[in-house]
């Protein structure tokens, strides 16, 4: 594979990308924008954080994801008496093999809803971002990888705190994105109610690319090119967060390099071959904000988010663009 | 791709309005140093807390409110003091503004308390200019100017960025959040968000507004400002050689001690300067009670008659082949004139009142100036001598008419009988009973008093009764030229001659650089002049003996070189003349002739360029009426082909490879090839609605600009189709607007 990418590998990954946003398309209606950006943490091999309220579609979003790809498709309801190996799987005793056998956890699938995430105690939501992590289980010292690709879809609600386990900044740190579904229009939510459908399981989507195609298209977006001021760009934006007065800490390197994944990830969604400096802009706020949190007390977690968003927003606006 | 250029965040413009404001007030405070204002204090601790700000933004907000709230009352309850105390407004005012700046400088400002500094700080500058009219005003008003302009623009700024500004003189809630400041992050920024050619542009025009003003300034007449100000009661600087109407003897003086510039002087011609110049000033004729002094009658016969004008006429009759003489007298010297004598004409550079001794050669102003005063004397006599006809004619005939001076008065010795004994003792000893002619006993006299008295800084007069300069005669002790001066009189006056005391300078240095003589306030001296009425002349002595005594007489270009002073110091007296030399103008002669010679310049380069033009024409046409035939017609057309060819060259391959192919390898905006298609990109704008040729090339441009190096399309073709594009686009935008 040269270091460049080719005009028709390009224009083949727009093709397949294009397919899935329509494939998804066909089930979530009215949430484009959420769609392109699922994809863009696909593209980029990350794993999303989705804040919003119960029914605004957020399962059938990881089914329309798993279903295009042809990739099985797990959910973890998330509860405080929910266990590690609940999540990863367990080693247990076959009578007639005399021997420990490991039992694979609902996390070993391509796309892995855990739903309502920061409801599991602290102990099972380490297991998951582990796995996350690493791509693999290990049991008894034997590492079982969960194969690829690999996304996991965590929900959490942002209003309702009441027992919950809130993710601490080092683990919010692991996923790649958060994003908010919302309210669709109330055109396409006409649209929903005519099509009278009350589980996912009964929506009909026909798999448009191989999970082959997915790690393929991955590789692709790592090979996308970032110019060095656009590279810059993004540094001086990382680095203005660090010196920013209201936030407790800038963002890491890792989130640094987050954002230019996703940007790579981006252009290639976009059917090009280098990163804009519109790439990097565009993402800052879904990628940077769930990992920054204020120095001073907010009256609840949305206005903290909002509060996030207005700085990052603030921060791109004084931090000039390569001309 | 949006091409907005980024701004400076509200925290930045106000980081930024910060180190202006503090600057501003640096910039003003620092006038002081022009101003003789005890606000050596105020000046410092303003300074220092400015500073202190700048580098802490956050310790205004450690002050407690109560100061805020008794600041301003605090500042007028001082400031009423100061001018109970001191009786003088200006001083006060200046004070009273150094304080405000110090306030204003060291608290968290709105939009009208910086508008307050600058206030505050063009009022300290231009009173410093109008009192001092030196070269540092122009230099620093212009620096000032330039200054509060850059601080407007960041106010404006910071004003449009947001109405309200939280921060509040003496808010509780502690430092605002821009206080945070790190000073290299924001050069950083600024560098980023700075619009050089708007910068060059706003620069360029600031230094047109400057010539401007300066070519105005050229071409105006002059005029006096402090004459139609309150500010003449104000002297900015007081010079330290102590030079008043009396000579009190026993005091402590500072003469000596003034290194500073006390007036600079030019001349037509050089070597008509005496070997060793005495600037006379003042003439002491009465001695008593220790004081040498003006006696009323003197003072009355020469200084009683004010006149306003812009000329003294002298008593000297014209006389061709005289210099011409140029004096710049430093403000705070004396309110008398330093001249070498009787003259014929002393012209002003603007219409004075002025006294003047035209028997005696002096000439005062009527208060001391209060800023640089010049003058222009012709006819000037520079020898050893004054005559004095009248006098002479009053010896002759004591019972003439309207006598200047009593011979009782310049013979009277104004000391006790046992002090007279001893002068007459002295008398006897210099004279040795004989009666000397005035020359003989000049010299005698001078000898008598070097063989017993040295020169010194610190003179001694012992303690004890009778007259001090008696008790120093006989002490045999140390002495300065004033007591030299005075004793000689004393001896002379016992002996029978008339005799007077004169006060001004002696000597000075010749400026290589300027070429003009400098007098500091350390060359000041007091001599003798005794009258000679076998010349009917007052005839010069000078009985100081050691540095500023009677020196080897050197005379002409000789007396010049050991004069010359070539130090720095000299240099940037120099620089001092010149502009005085500049902004003094005894006529309007030489400005006429400064603005005719601009014109002459003009008219001539016009004359030159029509004239080149003409030549030109006139080619043309010589060569088009030459007889064309085929071999002249296929050599125009080689040329023609020829340059065709070279241009396409050019075009082709040379231009692209001046442009883009010199420096391969660098990336960014150094790159040549993304910087032109960035330029092509911002041209272009936005593509929402574009047509498909105009997102063809966009993506071609957008390839140039941020991919990679190796998956570039031909640069000079993207550019080539972006221009033509480019034009298309335009010509359909005005069919458009034509149709609409």
């Amino acid at each position: 594979m040269s270091d460049f990418l080719q005009e028709a590998q390009v224009t083949a990954a727009k093709q397949a990308l294009d397919r899935l946003r329509a494939g998804m398309q066909a089930s979530i209606k009215g949430k484009d924008d959420v769609i392109d950006q699922v994809l863009v943490c696909l593209v980029a091999g990350g794993h999303l954080l989705i804040e919003d309220l119960p029914g605004v579609g957020k399962t059938t979003l990881a089914y329309a994801l798993a279903r295009s790809m042809d990739c099985p498709f797990s959910r973890i309801q998330f509860t405080s008496d929910l266990l590690p190996g609940d999540v990863t799987g367990v080693a247990i005793y076959d009578e007639t093999a005399k021997e420990f056998v490991f039992k694979k956890g609902p996390v070993f699938a391509s796309v892995v809803l855990a739903d309502e995430i920061n409801r599991a105690t602290p102990k099972t939501q380490s297991a998951l971002l582990e796995v996350m992590d690493r791509a693999r289980v290990t049991v008894d010292g034997v590492a079982h990888p969960v194969g690829a690709p690999f996304m996991v879809f965590a929900t959490q609600n942002p209003v309702d705190y009441e027992g919950t386990f809130p993710l601490p900044e080092s683990q919010m740190d692991r996923f790649l994105m958060r994003l908010q579904m919302g309210y669709p229009q109330p055109a396409d939510e006409l649209e929903i109610l005519r099509v009278a459908r009350m589980s996912y399981d009964a929506i009909a989507v026909k798999a448009v690319v191989t999970r082959d195609e997915v790690i393929h298209l991955q590789a692709l977006a790592t090979q996308v090119y970032v110019e060095d001021s656009v590279l810059d760009y993004l540094l001086r934006i990382v680095t203005a967060t660090r010196s920013e007065a209201e936030f407790k800490a800038g963002v890491s390197v890792r989130g640094g390099l987050a954002l230019r994944a996703a940007a790579q990830a981006r252009a290639l969604l976009r059917g090009r071959d280098f990163v804009l400096p519109e790439d990097v802009s565009e993402l800052v706020c879904p990628i940077l904000a769930h990992r920054l949190g204020l120095t001073r007390q907010t009256s609840d977690a949305l206005e903290e988010r909002r509060l996030v968003v207005g700085i990052l927003r603030r921060i791109l606006a004084a931090v000039p663009g390569p001309s | 791709m949006e091409k907005r250029r980024p701004q400076l965040s509200l925290d930045e413009l106000h980081q930024l309005k910060w180190l202006l404001g503090g600057g501003l007030v640096l910039l003003s405070v620092a006038t002081v140093f022009y101003l003789d204002v005890d606000a050596w204090t105020l000046m410092a601790l303003t300074a220092a807390g400015v500073l202190a700000v700048l580098v802490k933004p956050e310790w205004p907000a450690r002050v407690p409110v109560i100061v805020h709230r008794l600041a301003f009352p605090a500042i007028v309850a001082l400031f009423v003091g100061d001018l109970w105390r001191t009786g003088e407004i200006l001083p006060a005012i200046v004070r009273l503004d150094i304080l405000l700046l110090l306030y204003r400088g060291t608290s968290y400002r709105q939009k009208r308390d910086d508008l307050q500094v600058i206030l505050l700080g063009l009022f300290l500058i231009v009173v410093a200019g109008v009192l001092t009219v030196s070269l540092v005003f122009a230099v620093q008003l212009v620096l000032f100017t330039a200054w509060a302009l850059a601080f407007l623009l960041v106010i404006t700024l910071t004003e449009a960025a947001a109405p309200p500004v939280p921060a509040r003189a003496g808010d509780p809630s502690g430092p605002p959040a821009w206080t945070r400041i790190r000073w290299g992050n924001l050069a950083t920024r600024v560098r980023a968000v700075t619009d050089w050619r708007v910068v060059a542009l706003g620069t360029g025009l600031f230094a047109l507004v400057v010539v401007i003003s300066a070519a105005l300034f050229l071409a105006i007449p002059r005029f006096q400002l402090e004459n139609s100000l309150f500010l003449e009661r104000f002297v900015s600087k007081k010079a330290r050689s102590g030079f008043n109407e009396t000579i009190r003897f026993g005091e402590v003086t500072e003469i000596l001690q003034d290194d500073s510039v006390a007036a600079n002087i030019d001349v037509t011609d050089r070597s008509q300067i005496p070997a060793t110049p005495y600037w006379r000033m003042l003439v002491l004729d009465e001695y008593s009670n220790g004081t040498f002094k003006l006696s009323p009658r003197l003072r009355r016969a020469t200084f009683d008659n004010e006149r306003t004008g812009a000329f003294v006429r002298g008593s000297r009759r014209p006389r061709l082949g005289l210099p011409v003489w140029t004096f710049y007298l430093e403000s705070g010297i004396s309110r008398y004139l330093p001249l070498l004598g009787p003259f014929e004409l002393l012209r002003f550079t603007t219409i004075q009142n002025y006294r003047a001794g035209q028997v005696a050669g002096l000439v005062a102003l009527r208060d001391e100036p209060v800023t640089m005063t010049a003058y222009r004397v012709e006819g000037m006599l520079t020898g050893d001598t004054v005559p004095d006809p009248a006098f002479t004619e009053f010896l002759a005939k004591p019972r003439a008419a309207g006598p200047l001076q009593s011979v009782e008065l310049l013979r009277m010795v104004g000391v006790g009988e046992a002090d007279r004994a001893v002068l007459r003792q002295a008398v006897a000893e210099i004279t040795g009973g004989a009666t000397l002619t005035v020359a003989d006993f000049s010299v005698r006299a001078e000898r008598w008093l070097a063989a017993r008295h040295s020169y010194s800084l610190q003179p001694a007069i012992p303690a004890g009764p009778g007259d001090p300069l008696v008790r120093w005669l006989k002490a045999n002790g140390g002495g300065n030229c004033e007591l030299f001066a005075g004793s000689f009189v004393l001896l002379a006056r016992t002996a029978g001659y008339s005799t007077r005391v004169v006060t001004g300078f002696k000597g000075g240095t010749w400026n290589a650089y300027s070429s003009n003589f400098t007098l500091r306030n350390s060359d000041a001296h007091a001599w003798c002049e005794i009258f000679d009425p076998a010349a009917g002349a007052w005839r010069r002595v000078d009985p100081t003996v050691g540095p500023v005594g009677a020196q080897e007489e050197v005379r002409g270009e000789a007396a010049l070189a050991r004069r010359t002073d070539t130090s720095w110091s000299a240099r940037f007296d120099s620089l001092r003349v010149f502009w005085y030399r500049r902004i003094v103008n005894f006529d309007q002669r030489a400005q006429v002739e400064t603005l005719k010679a601009i014109k002459d310049a003009t008219e001539d380069s016009g004359r030159k360029l029509r004239e080149r033009l003409a030549d030109l024409f006139r080619g043309v046409r010589d060569w088009l009426a030459q007889p064309w035939d085929v071999r002249r017609i296929a050599r125009i057309l080689a040329v023609a082909v020829a340059a065709a060819a070279l241009g396409w060259g050019w075009r082709e391959y040379v231009g692209p490879w001046w442009r883009f192919g010199r420096r391969p390898g660098r990336v960014g905006k150094a790159d040549p090839v993304r910087r032109e298609a960035s330029r092509w990109l911002a041209r272009f704008g936005p593509l929402s609605g574009r047509a498909a040729d105009e997102e063809a090339v966009h993506a071609a441009l957008l390839r140039l600009r941020f991919g990679a190096r190796e998956t570039w399309p031909e640069p000079e073709a993207v550019f080539r189709q972006a221009r033509r594009v480019w034009r298309e686009s335009r010509r359909r935008r005005r069919a458009a607007a034509r149709l609409t």
